[in-house]
């Protein structure tokens, strides 16, 4: 059923009458003959797609499902080709037919009914409801109100960011910042959202979350208007804060890998927890590779893992990377760590970075926003706007320098 | 490998003894599909299996920031400070070294990095009620000989540096003793303490402060300028040692540096513009370090009853939880001080 796309009404009329008519696949068959002399009025277009749809749910080959190579080729080896085959046995019938045990056969049958019970693999959707439900997905505020703007509220939940830059230049500090700002309650335009924080450098120290969640609960108290608002703040305290903050240190990449393994298990039973903060990814796999090749392979599936936590869990994953100097023949320029490949896994690329005296987050890729270069400082309370960056940017006292470092970025763009 | 500690069906153990695979790492890093192959088992019982090996990894669950902060976690967040002795300097680093990860000090000669570190090593005996881990410090040497007279200097001006100390504690202290100097001329001497002496003092708790002084040197000597990429392996080595000791002893580690002068302005993504030298080694090195301070001369002096000094500044470069800030110093023959700007 949920196998049809919802827009096409005329599908699901179709299918919901096949379901009711009969149960087996070449009678659906024969319903859907039935249905197309019957429906005079529908289109061959419309029957053709209905027809398309119905193969493909019950045409799915065998070999897609996600079963141990060995039954795999014992069902091959029966003849079996497609899962409609298989619908109408018992287990019995099954194991009388093809090589395989109970057990075996027991599987087979309930990863046919299933549709292979794999993860994500859930209804297709039409853009029009993609968008609704991207509408319905919140972002978490980064306390600058221009970068804010620029990512159309802030670093989406539901999506994987990575935050690029030097050391130093306030990678760990926006991260401190999201996990503070994720918590936020709703009546502030918040998520009261937990976080689920990946040390891997050693650089959650607990002195700084403590600054910056104090700045962020005193924030929320001088805006409070209603009463709604004073009860929120009430239970925004710092205290809360931190008990809001799950802290998991990873010393290696095997660690950090064993812990992903973890993390849907984690994410089950904490199912407030709205934000992963890997901070970062670059250190632990930056050490001691001989096998360059490995290390690809073993960061594509963290990727594919990070992914799949950031949809199925709907968390917003944030992840930190180191920069690296590339040498092309005489030129050098700054890019993100961990090679090209890795470049395709976040959604988003945020890169941080010194302009002059000046910090600026630069949005290097997105699906859905401009590219843009917003200043912002790290103070004492955290992440925030620059004081003077109301100011129009033509108005900006240019030197040689700031035109040289701006023109050096493009190239890396 | 003991697979049974995993409580795996016994179909799912024995598959995977007989796929022979040699441990855990190993089923960690091999992917789905792979295992798939090697074992001939379902999605669901490698799902299963991944998930076993994992928890084998971990060393605690989660724990939430709320639990550091009342001490329920003394191996993640020990709340302890390496005080440099002074209350000023102390302050713009709130409380001192962090007992964690790496921190760097750089600047030219003579900025007064080496008695920053000397002082560091006689902080480091004090108990923890005076900012210190009551323990003694391993002092690398690379560069030159140990200065061994300005430390017996250091150590008889203890009681006026540490005057919040009871004279009877800094004169019952043994401070010498528990200095302990290792001279390594190349790479090779220095890989080999950091991996077989050094985790044998700090296993002992003889030993709770590293120094290495400094690290630019060998890096800088031993390579070519092509060299780069053997250098940034080395430098990796060197690094990764460092940090596993750090964690493994929640051992402050401090690295002293060089600098380089920055001609090319065009390269400033990295570093803010007012400053004219940045660190040796490079990014490769910068990316290891969570604490960066910077010991500059000024061009004034400075003059106390008897003595003068040409006053310093200790600038924070970068640190997850403090400001860039700086804070004026003067080396007096007692140690290292800090400057108000009322002195």
């Amino acid at each position: 059923m949920g196998y049809f796309t919802a827009g096409n009404n005329k599908a699901m009329l179709l299918l919901v009458s096949c379901v009711a008519m009969c149960d087996s696949y070449f009678e659906k068959v024969r319903a859907e003959l039935y249905l197309q002399g019957m429906l005079g009025h529908w289109s061959r277009r419309d029957v053709w797609s209905c027809r398309q749809q119905l193969a493909g749910q019950m045409q799915r080959p065998v070999s897609s499902l996600s079963l141990s190579p060995s039954v795999k080729v014992k069902l091959a080896g029966a003849g079996f080709q497609f899962t409609a085959e298989l619908l109408q046995f018992t287990p019995a019938q099954l194991r009388a037919e093809t090589a395989l045990s109970q057990e075996e056969a027991l599987e087979v049958l309930q990863a046919v009914r299933t549709g292979g019970g794999e993860e994500g693999a859930g209804a297709p959707l039409t853009a029009l409801e993609l968008l609704l439900q991207e509408e319905d997905f919140q972002s978490i505020m980064t306390f600058s109100s221009q970068l804010d703007d620029a990512l159309g509220g802030g670093l989406p939940v539901g999506r994987m960011t990575e935050i690029c830059g030097a050391p130093g230049v306030g990678k760990t500090q926006l991260c401190l910042q999201l996990s503070v700002n994720v918590q936020v309650p709703q009546c502030f335009g918040g998520l009261e959202g937990q976080v689920i924080y990946i040390d891997t450098e050693g650089s959650f120290l607990l002195q700084r979350v403590v600054d910056i969640a104090d700045a962020a609960v005193r924030h929320c108290s001088l805006l409070v208007e209603d009463d709604e608002q004073r009860a929120a703040v009430t239970t925004f305290s710092v205290e809360t804060v931190l008990s809001n903050i799950f802290l998991v240190r990873c010393r290696d990449y095997v660690e950090l890998l064993a812990e992903l393994h973890l993390l849907p298990g984690f994410l089950l039973e904490h199912p407030r927890v709205r934000l992963l903060v890997i901070d970062s990814v670059a250190f632990p796999f930056r050490q001691l590779f001989d096998e360059l090749s490995q290390r690809t392979r073993l960061l594509n599936s963290l990727a594919q893992q990070l992914i799949a936590i950031a949809t199925t869990h709907h968390v917003g994953v944030v992840i930190t990377n180191q920069m690296t100097t590339r040498v092309r023949g005489s030129q050098s320029q700054l890019v993100p760590a961990l090679g090209e490949s890795w470049g395709h896994a976040s959604s988003i690329r945020l890169l941080l970075h010194w302009q002059g005296c000046q910090q600026l987050a630069t949005i290097l890729k997105s699906p859905g926003h401009m590219e843009a270069d917003i200043q912002y400082q790290i103070t004492s309370a955290g992440f925030r706007d620059t004081s003077q960056s109301e100011q129009p940017q033509s108005k900006r006292p240019r030197t040689h320098s700031d035109q040289s470092a701006a023109t050096q970025r493009d190239t890396s763009c | 490998m003991d697979w049974d500690q995993l409580q795996l069906g016994p179909r799912i153990t024995a598959a995977v003894r007989r796929a022979e695979l040699k441990s855990f790492r190993d089923v960690l890093c091999a992917t789905g599909l792979d295992l798939q192959r090697l074992t001939g088992l379902s999605h669901s019982d490698i799902q299963q299996l991944l998930i076993a090996a994992a928890a084998t990894f971990r060393r605690r669950p989660p724990v939430t920031a709320l639990q550091l902060q009342r001490g329920e976690c003394r191996s993640l967040e020990s709340g302890l400070r390496l005080s440099v002795g002074c209350p000023v300097l102390d302050q713009l680093l709130r409380g001192g070294l962090h007992v964690g990860g790496i921190t760097e000090l750089a600047g030219e000669s003579g900025a007064g990095k080496t008695q920053l570190a000397l002082q560091l090593c006689l902080s480091v005996q004090y108990p923890a009620q005076h900012g210190g881990l009551s323990s003694g410090a391993l002092y690398i040497c690379t560069e030159d000989s140990f200065p061994i007279k300005r430390l017996q200097q250091l150590i008889s001006g203890q009681s006026s540096l540490r005057s919040d100390v009871p004279p009877t504690l800094t004169s019952s202290l043994q401070f010498s003793d528990h200095v302990y100097i290792e001279h390594a001329a190349d790479l090779d001497s220095l890989h080999l303490c950091l991996s077989r002496r050094a985790p044998l003092l700090l296993a002992q708790g003889l030993v709770r402060l590293l120094v290495v002084d400094s690290v630019a040197a060998l890096f800088r000597s031993e390579f070519q300028a092509d060299d780069w990429l053997e250098r940034n392996k080395q430098l990796l080595t060197f690094s990764s040692r460092l940090h596993h000791l750090s964690w493994e002893f929640t051992t402050p580690v401090l690295c002293i540096n060089q600098v380089t002068d920055v001609f090319n302005q065009s390269d400033n993504s990295l570093v803010p513009s007012s400053s004219s030298v940045s660190p040796a080694l490079g990014l490769a090195w910068a990316n290891q370090v969570m604490v960066r301070l910077l010991m500059r001369r000024l061009q004034a002096t400075i003059y106390r009853s008897n003595e003068s000094s040409t006053l310093r500044r200790l600038e924070v470069v970068f640190a997850p939880h403090l400001a860039r800030d700086g804070q004026a110093a003067a080396v007096w023959r007692e140690g290292v001080r800090g400057v108000l700007n009322s002195d």
